[in-house]
C-alpha cells in the first residue's frame, strides 16, 4: 500500500515537473543575438545551438564582467556588469555582420526578468535597451535606468534648442564672460 | 458506581460519510472496504503532498529559467531559487499539517500528522537556508560583490529584503528550539510560545516572496497559483484551528456539572451541554479542553471521553464525561475545578476510533488512565458478541479505572474480558503481570486470533510499545495496531 | 554660436529675467519670468529683490566655507587654528553631510582632499542653491530659475501657469560654446535641479579615484541639487562603476562623457 502511494507521488511529481520544464523551453523560443561581433564582423566564439543553455563564457554572461578588449559586449549591456545575475546571451549564428535590433534572452535579476535589446550597425552593437518586462515598484526604476552608449545625432542636438540656462563644468568668472550662460544672460538682462 | 448506560444514539453524520448507525456488526466486508478507501486517501495525500513540491519547482521550470543557466552566478542563483521554492513549499505542507483538516485526521490521524510535521522541519530549514546562502552567492557572483557585501546590499536597497532576513532568523529560533534536545531544557509553554513564532516568520517571509525577482510578479499566473496556496493555508489554518473550535464551543455551552472522585487521584468531570447529538460515536478520540476559569483557561487538555454523551432533555441537552488522572503540573487544578466554570473545546481528533476499523474483529488492550478512551469506544464501536476482546492492566484491581462500567459493558454486548493486575513481568512480555508470564501467558493466549482483529492499545508509551511489539509478534500487521502517540 | 532662449517665443505675456552676481569664484544668475504687462516695473523690482536675498545667503556662506579667504573658518580649521569639535554647528553639519555622501558613494565622493585639508566646496555650492532656492519659495517666488556656475535649480515654469518645464543645455566638454543636448527640468519630471562636474574648466579639482581618468564631464539631474552635484562629482572620481551605482540606487538621469568623445547615457538623456 505505501509502495503504492510512493510510486503515485512519483510519476505525478515527475509529470509536473516535465510539464513545467516543456513550458519552460518554450517560452525562450525567440532570439538569435549576435552574442559577440568584432570590427571583423565574425560572430562570438560561442556558435552553441538552441536558447543558450550552455553557452561557453566567451562574449556571454554579466558574471564575468562586460566588454573585454575586443569589443565583443554581453548582453547585459556595455557599461557594466553590476545588477544583472548571470545567465544572458544566446548565442549567434550566422548575422556575422547584420545590422538590425535582435532581442536576447530574458536574464534574470533579482528585479524581475528583463529581456535585452541590441542595435547592430555594420557589425558593431551600437546600443543596448533593456527591455522592462516586470514593473514592479521602485525596482522597475533602478534596473531600467541602466546607462547605454550614447550617440551625437541631430536628434539629441535639438533637445537643446530653446534652453533658458546651461549647465556645465563650472567656470570661473573670467570663463563666464565668453561662455553661453553669458549669452543667455545678456539677452535676459 | 452505576452510570446511566442509554442506548447508542445514532451519530449525527454531519459530513455526509458513510456511518454505521449501530454497533452491531455490520455487512460482510464493510470494514475492509473501510480500510481500502481510507488507504487510498492516504495515497492521494501523499501524491499531494510531492506534487505540490514538484509543481512549486516546476513553477519556476514554466518561466524558462532552467533555460538561461550559462555562468556559475547563474547557477547559484538558480539553486538559490528553487530552494526557495520547495523551502517554502515545505513550510506550507508543515503549516497543513498542523492545521488539524478533518480530511487528514481521519485519513492518517493528527498524531501521524504531526509526526511528518516534525520531519518536514529539518530539511524545509535547511532549503531555506540554501536559498538565502546560494541567492546572495549568486547575486553577488553576478555584481562582483562578496556575499557579506551582497547581504548588505539587499538588505539596505531592495526593500522586502529585511523582513525576509528577520523571517530567517525567526525560522532558525523555531526549529533550533523544538529540537528534541532543545526542548527537553524548557518548559513545555516556553517551547509552544516560540513555536508559535512560526506565524510571524511565515508572515515575514511572504512579501519579498511576491516582490522580489521575477517570478511572481504581477499578472504572472505562477503569481496566482502561489496566493492561492498562501491564501489556502492561511484560511484552513484559521478555519480548522480557531473558528470551529469557537463555533463547537458556542454550540454546545459546556458546564462543569460535577467532578467526582473514581479512585486515589482518579476523578470524572462531568460537563453538562446542548446538541450533544454531534459528539456522539467518537469514542476513542480526543478533544482539547480548556477550563475557563482563572489560571486554567490558557492551558489545553487533551482528554478522550470516557463515556458516550448521555442525553437527559430535548436539543439534545445531556453530560460529557472524561475522566482523568492527576499527572501534576496542570492536572492537579482539575481536581477542584467549580460546578458551573465554562468549557471551551476543540476536536474531536484522532484516529483511535471506528473510523482505523479494518477487520470485523475488536482487541482492546489499555493500562492506567488509558483505559479510559477505550472504555468510550467500547460503547460504540461495531462488533458481533464473541469478535471483541477486551485487556485491562494495572498494578491493581483499583487502577483498572472504570472496571465495573467495562464489566458491564463487556457483559451487556459479549465481549471477553480479562483483568491484568500484578506486578510487572521481568523477562518477556513486560506488559503482562509476573504471574501470567511464568504460568506460559503470552497474547494469544488471551487473543488466539489476534492476527484478524483490530487492536487498540491505550497506556503509558514504553508499555504499549511492548505491546505492539508481541501484536506485532503474534502475526498482527501494521496497518490493524492502532495506537495514540501522545508525545506531542 | 548656437541659438539660444528668445524668450519672446511662446504664448503668454511673460518676459524671462535674470540678474547676475559674483561669488564663490562663480558667477550666480537668477532668471524669472516676469509679467510686463500687469507688473512692469516693480516686477523687475521684485527680481532685484530676489536676487539680493540669494546673494546675501551665498556671500554668508562663502565667509565661512571658502578655502580662498584667509579669515573663513574653513581656511582656520585647515591652517589648524580651529579644531573640528570646537567649530560651528554649520560646518559640523555640512561635514557630517559630506561625510555620509562619502559613505554612500563608497569612497567616490569625499571632502578630504590628499593633503589632509578639509575641502567643503563640493557640498557647499549644493546646499547654497537649496538654501536659495528655500528662500525664493519663502518669498512667495514659484517660478524661476537659479543657476550658480553650471548647477542648476528651478521651480514652476518659464511660462507660469503651465506645465512647461525649464530647460538645460549641457555643455559640450569639447567645444564649450556648443551644446550636446538639453534636458527638461520641473514640469512633469521630478528632477528640478542638473549639476555637470569635469574637467573641463577649472582645471582638475576633482581626485581621482583609482587612474582611469574614464569620464571628463559628466551631468546629473536629480531631485534635489545636492544630490546632482555630488554624484556628478562621484561619478567622474569613481568611473563606470560609481555611474552604475548611482543609476541603480539613486532617480537620477546621468549623461557622461569619455575622453574620446563617447558617451554613455541614462534613458533620462536618451531621445525620446
Amino acid at each position: 500500500m505505501k509502495l503504492r502511494g510512493t510510486v503515485a507521488a512519483a510519476l505525478a511529481s515527475a509529470g509536473i515537473l516535465l510539464a513545467g520544464w516543456q513550458t519552460g523551453t518554450q517560452v525562450n523560443g525567440i532570439s538569435t543575438v549576435a552574442s559577440s561581433t568584432t570590427a571583423t564582423g565574425t560572430t562570438g566564439a560561442t556558435g552553441s545551438g538552441s536558447s543558450g543553455a550552455g553557452s561557453s563564457g566567451a562574449g556571454s554572461s554579466g558574471a564575468a564582467g562586460s566588454s573585454g578588449p575586443t569589443g565583443s559586449s554581453s548582453t547585459s549591456g556595455s557599461s557594466g556588469s553590476s545588477g544583472t545575475s548571470g545567465s544572458s546571451s544566446s548565442s549567434g549564428s550566422g548575422s556575422s555582420s547584420g545590422s538590425g535590433t535582435y532581442k536576447g534572452n530574458t536574464v534574470q535579476t533579482r528585479f524581475g526578468p528583463v529581456q535585452v535589446q541590441i542595435t547592430v550597425a555594420n557589425g558593431k552593437i551600437t546600443d543596448v535597451t533593456a527591455l522592462q518586462l516586470t514593473n514592479t515598484d521602485g525596482k522597475s526604476i533602478q534596473i531600467s535606468n541602466r546607462a547605454a552608449p550614447l550617440l551625437r545625432s541631430k536628434v539629441l542636438a535639438a533637445q537643446s534648442a530653446n534652453v533658458q540656462t546651461v549647465s556645465g563644468a563650472t567656470i570661473t568668472s573670467n570663463a563666464y564672460l565668453t561662455s553661453l550662460q553669458a549669452a543667455i544672460d545678456a539677452a535676459n538682462l | 458506581m452505576n452510570t446511566q448506560l442509554l442506548p447508542a444514539v445514532p451519530a449525527a453524520s454531519s459530513s455526509g460519510r458513510p456511518e454505521l448507525s449501530s454497533t452491531k456488526r455490520p455487512a460482510r466486508g464493510w470494514f475492509a472496504r473501510q480500510y481500502r478507501r481510507r488507504m487510498l486517501r492516504a495515497d492521494l495525500l501523499t501524491v499531494i503532498a510531492w506534487a505540490s513540491v514538484a509543481a512549486a519547482v516546476a513553477l519556476w521550470l514554466a518561466d524558462g529559467g532552467a533555460t538561461n543557466i550559462s555562468s556559475p552566478a547563474a547557477l547559484f542563483t538558480a539553486a538559490g531559487i528553487v530552494a526557495g521554492l520547495a523551502g517554502m513549499d515545505l513550510v506550507l505542507l508543515m503549516l497543513l499539517l498542523a492545521a488539524r483538516i478533518p480530511f487528514i485526521d481521519r485519513t492518517i490521524g493528527h498524531d501521524r500528522a504531526l509526526e511528518f510535521h516534525g520531519k518536514l522541519g529539518k530539511p524545509s530549514l535547511y532549503l531555506l537556508l540554501a536559498h538565502g546562502l546560494l541567492l546572495v552567492i549568486g547575486y553577488g557572483m553576478a555584481e562582483g560583490l562578496d556575499p557579506v557585501s551582497e547581504s548588505i546590499n539587499l538588505w539596505v536597497q531592495v526593500p522586502d529584503m529585511w523582513l525576509a532576513f528577520v523571517s530567517m532568523a525567526l525560522f532558525i529560533a523555531v526549529v533550533v528550539t523544538s529540537l528534541v534536545a532543545v526542548r527537553r531544557r524548557f518548559p513545555y509553554e516556553f517551547w509552544y510560545v516560540v513555536h508559535l513564532l512560526t506565524y510571524a516568520a511565515v508572515a515575514t517571509s511572504i512579501p519579498h516572496q511576491f516582490s522580489v525577482g521575477g517570478l511572481f510578479a504581477a499578472g504572472t499566473w505562477q503569481r496566482w497559483y502561489w496566493l492561492a496556496i498562501c491564501i489556502y493555508t492561511g484560511s484552513a489554518l484559521v478555519y480548522f484551528r480557531i473558528l470551529e473550535p469557537v463555533l463547537a464551543t458556542a454550540r454546545h455551552q459546556l458546564t462543569v456539572a460535577r467532578v467526582e472522585s473514581v479512585a486515589p487521584g482518579v476523578v470524572n468531570i462531568v460537563m453538562r451541554g446542548r446538541k450533544l447529538d454531534q459528539l456522539a460515536g467518537t469514542g476513542g478520540r480526543f478533544f482539547i479542553w480548556r477550563f475557563l476559569a482563572p489560571g486554567m483557561w490558557w492551558h489545553p487538555h487533551p482528554f478522550s471521553l470516557s463515556a458516550e454523551p448521555v442525553f437527559t432533555g430535548p436539543d439534545s441537552q445531556g453530560t460529557l464525561r472524561v475522566t482523568v488522572r492527576n499527572l501534576g503540573n496542570g492536572s492537579a487544578q482539575l481536581l477542584r475545578l467549580r460546578k458551573g466554570t465554562k468549557v471551551a473545546l476543540e476536536g474531536p481528533y484522532g484516529l483511535l476510533s471506528t473510523a482505523a476499523r479494518t477487520t470485523n474483529k475488536v482487541v482492546m488492550i489499555g493500562a492506567g488512565i488509558g483505559i479510559t478512551p477505550l472504555r468510550a469506544l467500547l460503547e460504540t464501536t461495531p462488533f458481533a458478541p464473541g469478535e471483541a476482546t477486551v485487556l485491562l492492566r494495572g498494578h491493581t484491581e483499583g487502577e483498572l479505572y472504570l472496571g465495573s462500567e467495562i464489566l458491564d459493558l463487556c457483559q451487556a454486548r459479549g465481549v471477553r474480558l480479562f483483568h491484568l493486575t500484578g506486578p510487572r513481568s521481568r523477562t518477556k512480555s513486560p506488559w503482562l503481570p509476573e504471574d501470567a508470564v511464568r504460568n506460559g501467558y503470552s497474547l494469544t493466549s488471551y487473543v488466539p486470533d489476534v492476527a484478524d482483529a483490530d487492536v487498540y492499545v491505550c497506556g503509558p508509551a514504553a508499555w504499549a510499545a511492548n505491546v505492539i511489539a508481541d501484536a506485532g509478534k503474534a502475526g498482527a500487521p501494521e496497518e490493524q495496531i492502532h495506537h495514540e502517540r501522545f508525545n506531542w | 554660436m548656437q541659438r539660444t532662449s528668445n524668450p519672446l517665443v511662446g504664448a503668454g505675456k511673460t518676459i524671462l529675467k535674470a540678474r547676475t552676481f559674483e561669488c564663490m569664484g562663480t558667477v550666480i544668475g537668477l532668471t524669472m519670468p516676469v509679467d510686463f504687462l500687469t507688473e512692469g516695473q516693480p516686477g523687475l523690482v521684485e527680481l532685484a529683490a530676489a536676487t539680493a536675498v540669494v546673494e546675501r545667503l551665498f556671500h554668508e556662506l562663502d565667509e565661512t566655507f571658502s578655502l580662498y579667504r584667509p579669515d573663513s573658518e574653513a581656511s582656520r580649521l585647515a591652517r589648524g587654528e580651529l579644531k573640528l569639535p570646537q567649530a560651528s554647528a554649520r560646518m559640523r553639519e555640512r561635514y557630517a553631510e559630506a561625510h555620509e555622501w562619502r559613505l554612500r558613494t563608497e569612497g567616490a565622493f569625499t571632502p578630504e582632499r590628499p593633503d589632509g585639508v578639509l575641502d567643503l566646496s563640493g557640498i557647499i555650492k549644493g546646499h547654497a542653491i537649496g538654501e536659495a532656492g528655500t528662500s525664493l519659495l519663502a518669498l512667495g517666488r514659484g517660478d524661476w530659475c537659479l543657476n550658480a556656475g553650471g548647477d542648476v535649480l528651478v521651480s514652476g515654469s518659464p511660462h507660469p501657469g503651465t506645465a512647461e518645464p525649464w530647460k538645460a543645455g549641457i555643455v559640450d566638454s569639447a567645444d564649450r560654446r556648443t551644446l550636446i543636448t538639453g534636458y527638461a527640468l520641473g514640469g512633469n519630471s521630478p528632477h528640478t535641479a542638473i549639476a555637470t562636474s569635469g574637467s573641463a574648466e577649472r582645471g582638475e579639482h576633482i581626485w581621482r579615484v583609482g587612474s582611469s581618468a574614464e569620464f571628463i564631464q559628466v551631468t546629473v539631474a536629480a531631485a534635489d541639487i545636492v544630490t546632482a552635484d555630488v554624484l556628478a562629482t562621484a561619478i567622474v572620481a569613481g568611473g563606470t562603476r560609481m555611474l552604475d551605482r548611482a543609476a541603480g540606487g539613486w532617480d537620477v538621469a546621468v549623461l557622461a562623457i569619455r575622453a574620446d568623445g563617447s558617451m554613455l547615457a541614462t534613458p533620462g538623456f536618451q531621445p525620446a
